[in-house]
């Protein structure tokens, strides 16, 4: 472990404190039109309040709303993914105290306005593409999501990128953009990195990355991976998009047991079943209620 | 008290499967500790439980006994030894016998058939018996069979003939 790297532990996420051994799940809500999974579904106003209603129901202690999708389509500028997404944060925050709301976008003067209407996290998906996003996490004492995106532009897709190792490069890229923020002034224990599954990276990739999860957790800063039904999986099963739970799943059991601490999903009720199984089968969790050949 | 496993801190889940067997166990055993050093009376994962209950209590030779044993495991059809339809009587039987108490059928326990009934610790509850000559009747901590095992919780206290002068309540089983 590098000097000055935390040890696992404790995870501050603006307003809430989580301890070392929690698995968090961080529900996906998409304020797009065109987002590949949902493909809109939570783009109106009402339906995106029954997503947040639902998936806080479900036990989801984060949130994370997007106002652009990750890939290309629709021109997004930021007045109008302030206005996605800036009232929602408000209406969140007002409905919902305790849980913990993320914001996926790279622009600062995006950060800015979702963090004075109550975000608690900021996932900069683009892997640091606007520098002054850390400074605005810092000022508003958000925590920061560091991730690799092997050096593309926002919304972009891979285009025949090769790396020596990719894992090697997401740990230098993610850890680089983690003491960037900490010098920043984010609060160490804010700090999260995500190799981030599908970005600037094929298939194959992913799928390394998915298997020496360990090496990333053992930079000691805390791991949040985002699997959910995203390509890797579909092209390893020869899985349309809404036939990916399974291998979504098999990929979080992995990642689960190397120790990823956040889980950035479609499906919370699934994914929280599969990383408690996995959790207590790495002994991080006690079985709820055990009497079989004890009584 | 039984020989539950599931008291021990190494099987503990997040909830507790025995709260009610627990807490009179802890009650029972506290009492016994105050009358001084304890016998612990178990076979080996029995005693374990029953150390693990009395928390660091002092053991030693004295007058007080903890005896970890249980009726039968084959009360029922879900019972970890599936139904024998001479569960029901052979723990009735015990039962009666530690609530009156009766040293002499304790003594004499059918020890093959318990075995087969998977009875905790046969030979604690013969051993109970000559114990208990000259207990009265015992407080009643616990009596049930929640997984198809029967356990009590009994707190008995032995009045001495031979040793009149003594507190009675310094001898505890």
């Amino acid at each position: 472990m590098a000097d000055g790297v935390p040890a696992p532990g404790t995870l501050r996420l603006g307003r809430h404190t989580f301890g070392p051994d929690q698995a968090l799940m961080m529900a996906i809500v998409n304020r797009t039109r065109d987002s590949f999974y949902d493909q809109g579904a939570t783009y109106d106003d009402g339906p995106a309040q029954d997503r947040v209603d639902r998936v806080v129901e479900e036990g989801a202690e984060v949130v994370d709303i997007g106002g652009v999708r990750a890939g290309y389509g629709e021109q997004v500028d930021a007045a109008e993914e302030i206005r996605r997404v800036v009232p929602f944060v408000a209406w969140v925050r007002e409905r919902h105290p305790g849980v913990v709301i993320s914001v996926d976008t790279w622009r600062s003067e995006v950060a800015r306005e979702v963090c004075a209407a109550g975000a608690d996290l900021l996932n900069d998906a683009w892997g640091g593409h606007d520098p002054r996003l850390v400074e605005v996490a810092a000022e508003f004492g958000a925590a920061i999501i560091c991730t690799h995106t092997g050096g593309l532009p926002p919304r972009t897709d891979p285009y025949r990128i090769e790396y020596d190792d990719v894992v090697a490069a997401a740990i230098a890229e993610t850890t680089a953009l983690a003491e960037r923020a900490l010098a920043a002034g984010v609060a160490r224990e804010s700090i999260v990195i995500d190799p981030a599954h599908d970005f600037g990276k094929n298939t194959f990739h992913s799928l390394e990355v998915t298997r020496r999860l360990g090496e990333m957790v053992a930079t000691g800063w805390p791991v949040l991976v985002s699997l959910s039904n995203k390509d890797f999986v579909g092209e390893t099963l020869g899985a349309p998009t809404q036939q990916r739970l399974t291998g979504t799943l098999a990929a979080t059991s992995v990642c689960a047991l190397a120790g990823a601490r956040i889980y950035r999903v479609h499906q919370v009720p699934e994914t929280r079943a599969t990383v408690d199984m996995v959790w207590s089968i790495a002994g991080r969790r006690p079985p709820l209620r055990a009497i079989r050949g004890l009584q | 008290m039984p020989g539950v496993l599931a008291l021990l801190p190494e099987y503990a889940g997040q909830e507790d499967p025995v709260p009610e067997v627990r807490a009179a166990a802890l009650a029972a055993v506290t009492w016994l500790a105050e009358a001084g050093p304890v016998t612990v009376l178990g076979d080996e994962q029995g005693t374990r439980v029953g150390r693990h209950l009395l928390a660091g209590a002092a053991e030693g030779a004295g007058s007080a006994y903890l005896v970890v044993a249980n009726g039968s495991a084959r009360r029922n059809d879900t019972a970890p030894g599936y139904l024998d339809e001479r569960a029901l009587p052979f723990d009735a039987a015990v039962g009666a016998a530690l609530r009156e108490p009766d040293p002499a059928a304790l003594e004499s326990l059918d020890v093959d058939l318990a075995a087969a009934l998977l009875v905790g610790n046969p030979a604690g509850l013969v051993r109970l018996g000559t114990l208990l000559r000259g207990a009265g009747p015992p407080m009643m901590d616990y009596a049930g069979d929640p997984y198809g095992v029967q356990y009590w919780v009994m707190r008995w206290t032995v009045v001495d003939s031979e040793e009149p002068h003594e507190d009675p309540d310094r001898t505890r089983r």
